[in-house]
């Protein structure tokens, strides 16, 4: 038996370095510190699901096959391919994503990243106004204001307030743990002195404790010491019970809030009493708490990204985080989903300049989101073949995305016979990084942190960085062999 | 391999033009070869100088990176196709990092000196700096703010603090102490900031004075073969030329053994006098007249060149202050525990004042320091301008045409501030050979770098200059190209570039250094506590672990402590 | 005049940079066939792609018969001259044009006329996103000129506007005119949402109805007709907005008050 300190989780843009892994007979018993989603993939990533052997499509069925093959077959479909996709790249290391860029360019294709359904809008909205952001330490040792806008940590980054907000210690603020403990057993106790009221008299209409949410003004606790927490959504997920304060906005008009917002930091009148469902003067209010607090940020998610407005949702929240530093100081980050989505997109800007849907058709690389992007090419039905690895499109593709992949050669690497897989000509099993396979990932504020390799990989598994290599390898010598064919005939 | 009959230029060694065979044999320069076996370059009629060095340049690292993503308008005006040899890429201000390499070798360039690692992201560094060919590389950890640094000072303890540093050097495999704004990137942290090198810097109870002579005493007591680096309080604010002459004045007492114990970058942005933007002028007399009368210091110049680049320093709160001049997009990037940063596109126009006085300020810097050995060559590239734009800057050095020329061109009242109609001096090529590589290895303490003596690197750039025949004052455009398409590169003996095309590929090695104190740091219990409170990363994942350097070259440091 | 017709339907990108009469200028049918373009990876010449014929002496005259959705960069940066494409037209037409004129009888993808210095463009179809919108990351919006769409637009059309006119017969998509410093955009029906974000000057002209106002632009009086350029005014009675206040801007809305009994309710009261 042996425990492994010091692991780093590959779930998550929290990419928490602090697990505790009890390996026995290269099976991973047991976790420690671990969220649930972090013990959930420690201890299940050996189902039933895994694929054991290369597979290739053969008269609809896909049968096993050696790796030689597999390698030849992924080697000719892009070789020869006139406009190929090389999509994924988010749950993988560094060291593959790096053989991608390089395979992307020897075949001419379009290299682009899970970013395309995820935090695209947020890398757009960059490229217009900037971003002032900070690595998440800053956030533990100072930040008295947080905000939680458009997403939802309870859920998709469950340690994310423990280790980086509300709940850490920090040098110039302190855990705000123990006061959301009093809340909530205070509102415990509340509900219990209810219910015994109900119970002793039962005849009495009461008012229903539902506050109206959508006018819901800032609580008087929102001017206590200490950390003050703010999540702001369109319905009240489970971090809004957490917070301090919860703004309900409505579906779709969180720009025109974001918007009202500056022109309000920036001493302007409104026509309007109320934006989004939220009243004016209570917009007021908060806009008062954030310039006079020492330092805040906003977190912000796919409830930006996703909705209406897209990228320019996230460009107006920059800008309103910009502003407010005309004031105090704030800063801003987004929520990155997979474990090493940052790491793509910093492994392909610093190769070839770009951080998403690179197109090196034409010798060199091209950036153009809406033209040069694997979704929209899809949905055009461009591309003639694709290699998809260390992601799912096929489940979270729209249809006609998915039916276009299809329709063309498509080679999938990946640990499970997940939906792309099941939809693969060529399908290549690899092992699992950050927990049979080491290298290095980013965290979604751009630390670099290296993966542990804590159990071997099972019999024949290579890993995403060796079949990369190896794929290059062939696409070289088949495009070698077209050449000198050419120059034979002639 | 046998260079033979060029003009040789070599003055670490006192070779002033001298018609002479340069022999390599395993990458390195020997006393002779066999003719009959070596390849043989014919070098008459052409200059042979070291492969040019780079003091101070942006290239690799979280912050170089984040200023590529954020400009793909800056990139589509400058594609790089993919060649058998060649990777593709994207350039101008911020290049990708293969176009990178490929560039700075064929203008001769062998060793480059990546200038701000923040330590938690070094690891991001050293994987881009192995993504640059054809060159060697090192990098500078930024070093002047972290909590650590601070509180060792702050208790007076040198000798913890050096112990500390020393750590930190290996663990970021980095080259040097990199100090920038000290006092102001800490304050930056709630967005405060300092303004006079005796501020009290908040939560901390020490002053930029004191980190900067603290860390000048600790550099000395780990032998460091670089002084310490250092972009000075105040910088790019109109009258700061006080700041930085303070900053001088106070590392006099530092400098005992005839050693510089400072090195200041991008010295332009630290000369301006006047007291707002309307009258601000250049203080290059005022300093110059100091540098020219201590001799405890190094320079570079941080060179504007007129075009739309993308500045980036760690200085957050300089950052902030153009982005509130500019209105352009604006990144910042505070690092916990150790440093800030920012990001903002800029465009140096002949037509504004300010910016054609800058441009002044660089070049009356050059000229009016009389030690060439003093004061080098660099654009603090990307943010005074791209480097591939240095034999621009070589024109105007050597050239007293090219830089009046330029001049005629700038705002009027630019023209009337200037001291350069005044000045007729016009740089050899013996002294461009110290400015672009003899005088910059030197300060480094790179032995084996900016000579083409025996055991130097064979790293040799050879240019279509025939001394005897082109006056490169008269002809400095003639100049100009010759220097941005070197004839020859050669690396670790290797043409590595012929013609201006790159014709083999070679990693180049990451030069970092490997301190060895006399007592070892203690990491203890205590300091792994410490560690886990200050950072949000386990101590065990923190370091910067072998494999992450492609080719490593560790110089091994016997520090005093 | 040279004809261009599709040899077939394009499933690849082609990029086709070349299709410019200032590029065509003086060139034999040969030559013009020679000229490199790409479709998909693979370097081919145009007379691979099209069929190319040369009919009366009119130069610089292109006309391109046939479906050209995936054609990209026709006209770009062209300074004379005359195209005319008789199907749709791939994205970037006409991006950073310098003068003549492009037709369209069919509808454009997105990115037409971005950037535009000056010229023409008149489309008889749609139009998709980011018409006359400059790159990511670059502010240097259509300077000049003037683009005519008969149909309708997508989202972010107009973005960074300073200079030029855009008229748009139909509906136009959210964010038009986004961060408008000069210049005016004429819109005959509906307008979408964020209409003006971030406006810092310039006109924007909405005779049919505009889905939600946003919150930064405070209303200043009521106008009965306003100018569009020389050669167009519009009959109102208009709201008149004065915005985005988020970025202290001094842009125009005229929003048809007839059409918007809705924001009577809120803005009526300040008049």
């Amino acid at each position: 038996m042996s425990v492994i300190n010091a692991v780093t989780c590959p779930i998550c843009g929290c990419l928490c370095d602090d697990i505790e892994v009890t390996v026995v007979n290269n099976e991973v018993v047991k976790i420690k510190n671990g969220c649930a989603v972090c013990e959930a993939k420690y201890l299940g990533y050996k189902s039933e699901h895994r694929i054991r052997k290369p597979l290739i499509r053969k008269e609809g069925k896909l049968v096993p096959v050696s790796m030689d093959e597999a390698i030849h077959k992924a080697g000719e479909i892009l070789a020869n391919a006139n406009y190929p996709i090389l999509y994924g790249w988010s749950s993988t290391n560094c060291e593959a994503q790096r053989v991608g860029v390089e395979l992307a360019e020897e075949v001419g294709g379009v290299l682009d990243n899970t970013a395309v359904v995820c935090h695209g809008p947020s890398l757009l909205g960059t490229q217009e106004v900037g971003i002032p952001t900070s690595t998440l330490g800053q956030i533990r040792h100072r930040a008295d204001v947080i905000m939680y806008w458009g997403c939802n940590p309870w859920s998709a980054h469950p340690r994310h307030l423990e280790r980086y907000t509300s709940f850490t210690e920090g040098r110039f603020e302190d855990s705000e743990w123990m006061s959301y403990v009093n809340k909530v057993k205070a509102a415990a106790g509340r509900k219990k002195l209810l219910s015994a009221q109900r119970r002793e008299e039962p005849k009495k209409a009461h008012a229903t404790a539902a506050e109206s949410v959508v006018f819901n003004k800032p609580p008087e606790t929102l001017q206590k010491e200490g950390r003050k927490l703010i999540v702001i959504d369109v319905r009240k997920s489970m971090s809004a019970e957490m917070a301090d304060y919860f703004i309900q906005v409505q579906p779709n008009k969180d720009y025109e809030l974001m918007q009202a917002m500056r022109a309000l930091v920036r001493d302007e009148e409104l026509d309007v009493d109320e934006v989004a469902g939220v009243p004016v003067e209570y917009l007021r209010e908060v806009v008062d708490l954030l310039v006079n607090c020492n330092f805040g940020v906003i977190f912000f998610g796919m409830g930006l990204t996703h909705s209406a407005g897209k990228f320019r949702n996230i460009e107006v929240a920059i800008s309103l985080t910009r502003d407010l530093n005309m004031r105090t100081k704030f800063l801003i980050m987004p929520m990155r989903g997979h474990f090493n989505v940052s790491g793509a997109n910093i492994v392909f800007a610093w190769q070839s300049g770009y951080p998403f849907g690179v197109d090196f058709s034409l010798g060199y690389p091209r950036y153009n989101p809406g033209e040069t992007t694997s979704m929209d090419v899809l949905l055009r039905g461009e591309s003639d073949a694709a290699l998809v690895i260390a992601s799912d499109p096929g489940a979270t593709f729209p249809k006609r995305a998915i039916q276009s992949l299809v329709k063309h050669p498509l080679i999938v690497i990946d640990p499970h016979m997940n939906a792309t897989a099941m939809l693969g000509d060529v399908v290549f099993p690899t092992a699992f990084v950050g927990i049979e396979v080491e290298g290095t990932a980013y965290r979604m504020d751009n630390v670099p942190l290296p993966l542990k390799k804590v159990v071997e990989p099972p019999e024949g598994v290579l890993s995403d960085e060796e079949i990369l290599k190896r794929i290059l390898k062939e696409v070289r010598l088949i495009k070698s062999q077209k050449t000198n064919q050419k120059t034979e005939v002639s | 391999m046998l260079i033979k009959n060029g003009f040789v230029f070599d003055p670490l060694n006192g070779i002033n033009g001298e018609k002479m065979d340069i022999a390599i044999k395993d990458g390195k320069i020997v006393e002779s070869v066999n003719d009959r076996n070596a390849k043989t370059i014919d070098a008459t009629g052409l200059t042979v100088m070291p492969g040019a060095v780079d003091i101070h340049t942006h290239i690799a690292g979280g912050e170089v990176n984040t200023g590529r993503m954020i400009r793909p308008e800056d990139h589509i005006k400058d594609v790089v196709r993919k060649t058998a040899l060649t990777r593709s890429g994207t350039g101008y201000s911020i290049p990708s990092t293969f176009v990178t390499g490929y560039r700075y070798s064929k203008m001769g360039y062998t060793t480059v000196m990546n200038p701000s690692m923040a330590p938690l992201g070094a690891k991001h560094t050293h994987e881009e700096l192995n993504d640059i060919p054809l060159l060697d590389k090192a990098s500078y950890p930024l070093i002047g703010d972290w909590w650590f640094v601070l509180e060792y000072l702050q208790k007076g303890d040198l000798e913890g603090c050096a112990r500390h540093v020393a750590w930190m050097m290996e663990t970021t495999k980095g080259y040097a102490i990199k100090i920038v704004n000290p006092g102001g990137l800490e304050s930056w942290g709630f967005g405060r900031n300092v303004h006079t090198i005796d501020d009290q810097v908040p939560n901390f109870g020490i002053t930029p004075r004191e980190i900067i002579c603290g860390l000048a005493k600790v550099n000395k007591m780990l032998n460091l073969p670089h002084s310490i680096h250092l972009h000075t309080n105040n910088l790019g604010i109109p009258g700061n030329y006080v700041t930085t002459l303070e900053t001088m004045k106070a590392l006099e007492s530092v400098a005992t053994n005839g050693k510089p114990v400072c090195h200041i970058t991008h010295l332009q942005f630290s000369s301006f006098a006047g007291d707002s933007w309307r009258n601000m002028r250049s203080a290059a007399e005022e300093i110059s007249k100091y540098i020219n009368n201590h001799n405890h210091m190094t320079f570079d110049m941080g060179q504007i060149i007129f075009t739309d680049t993308t500045t980036m320093t760690a200085d957050g709160p300089f950052e902030y202050t153009l982005y509130q001049l500019s209105g352009h997009k604006w990144v910042n990037s505070d690092v916990e525990t150790e440093t800030s940063g920012g990001i903002i596109p800029m465009r140096y126009k002949r037509t504004s004042a300010v910016n054609a006085t800058q441009w002044s300020i660089g070049l009356e810097l050059a000229l009016l320091v009389k030690d060439p050995w003093k004061m080098f060559m660099t654009t603090d590239h990307p943010n005074a301008g791209p480097f591939f734009k240095y034999p621009k800057i070589i024109a105007w050095l050597t050239s007293r045409k090219a830089r009046m020329a330029t001049l005629k061109k700038c705002h009027k009242k630019a023209q009337k501030k200037s001291l350069l109609p005044s000045i007729k001096r016009e740089l050899s090529l013996y002294e461009l050979a110290i400015v672009t590589r003899a005088g910059q290895a030197k300060a480094l303490g790179l032995k084996d770098k900016g000579h083409l003596g025996v055991g130097a690197d064979a790293d040799v750039a050879i240019y279509n200059i025939n001394p005897e025949q082109l006056d490169i004052a008269k002809k400095y455009k003639t100049a100009r190209r010759a220097f941005g398409n070197a004839v020859y590169t050669i690396k670790d003996g290797k043409v590595v570039v012929k013609d201006g095309e790159v014709v083999q590929h070679v990693d180049g090695k990451t030069i970092w250094l490997d301190v060895e104190t006399t007592e070892e740091m203690k990491v203890d219990e205590e300091m792994k506590r410490k560690f886990k409170q200050y950072w949000t990363v386990e101590y065990e994942n923190y370091p910067v672990f072998d494999h992450y350097v492609k080719v490593s070259d560790a110089i091994t440091v016997k520090a005093s402590v | 005049m040279i004809v261009l017709t599709p040899l077939k339907k394009f499933q690849f990108p082609v990029h086709a940079e070349c299709i410019n009469p200032d590029v065509f200028q003086g060139k034999s049918v040969k030559g013009i066939a020679s000229l490199t373009v790409w479709e998909g990876n693979k370097k081919k010449k145009l007379g691979d792609l099209f069929k190319i014929e040369e009919t009366s002496a009119e130069t610089p005259h292109i006309t391109i018969n046939g479906d050209a959705t995936e054609v990209r960069r026709i006209g770009q940066g062209m300074k004379n001259g005359e195209i005319v494409i008789n199907g749709n037209a791939g994205m970037h037409v006409g991006e950073k044009m310098a003068g003549g004129k492009i037709t369209v009888n069919g509808n454009a993808s997105g990115w037409t006329g971005s950037s535009m210095k000056k010229g023409l463009i008149e489309i008889h179809g749609d139009a998709s996103d980011y018409l006359a919108s400059p790159y990511r990351g670059s502010s240097e919006g259509m300077r000049g000129g003037k683009i005519v769409v008969d149909g309708n637009v997508g989202s972010d059309s107009g973005c960074y506007l300073r200079g030029g006119v855009i008229i748009i017969k139909g509906n136009a998509g959210p964010f038009l005119g986004f961060h408008i410093s000069k210049g005016a955009i004429y819109v005959e029906k509906n307008a979408g949402p964020r209409l003006g974000a971030n406006m810092t000057g310039g006109k924007i002209v909405v005779s049919g109805v505009v889905e939600d106002l946003m919150p930064t632009f405070t209303v200043d009086n009521v106008k009965g007709k306003v100018k569009i350029d020389d050669t167009l005014k519009v009959e109102g009675p208009f709201y008149v907005f004065l915005g985005d206040l988020a970025e202290h801007g001094n842009g125009k809305l005229f929003v048809s008050k007839p059409n918007n009994p809705q924001l009577g309710s809120v803005y009526d009261k300040y008049l």
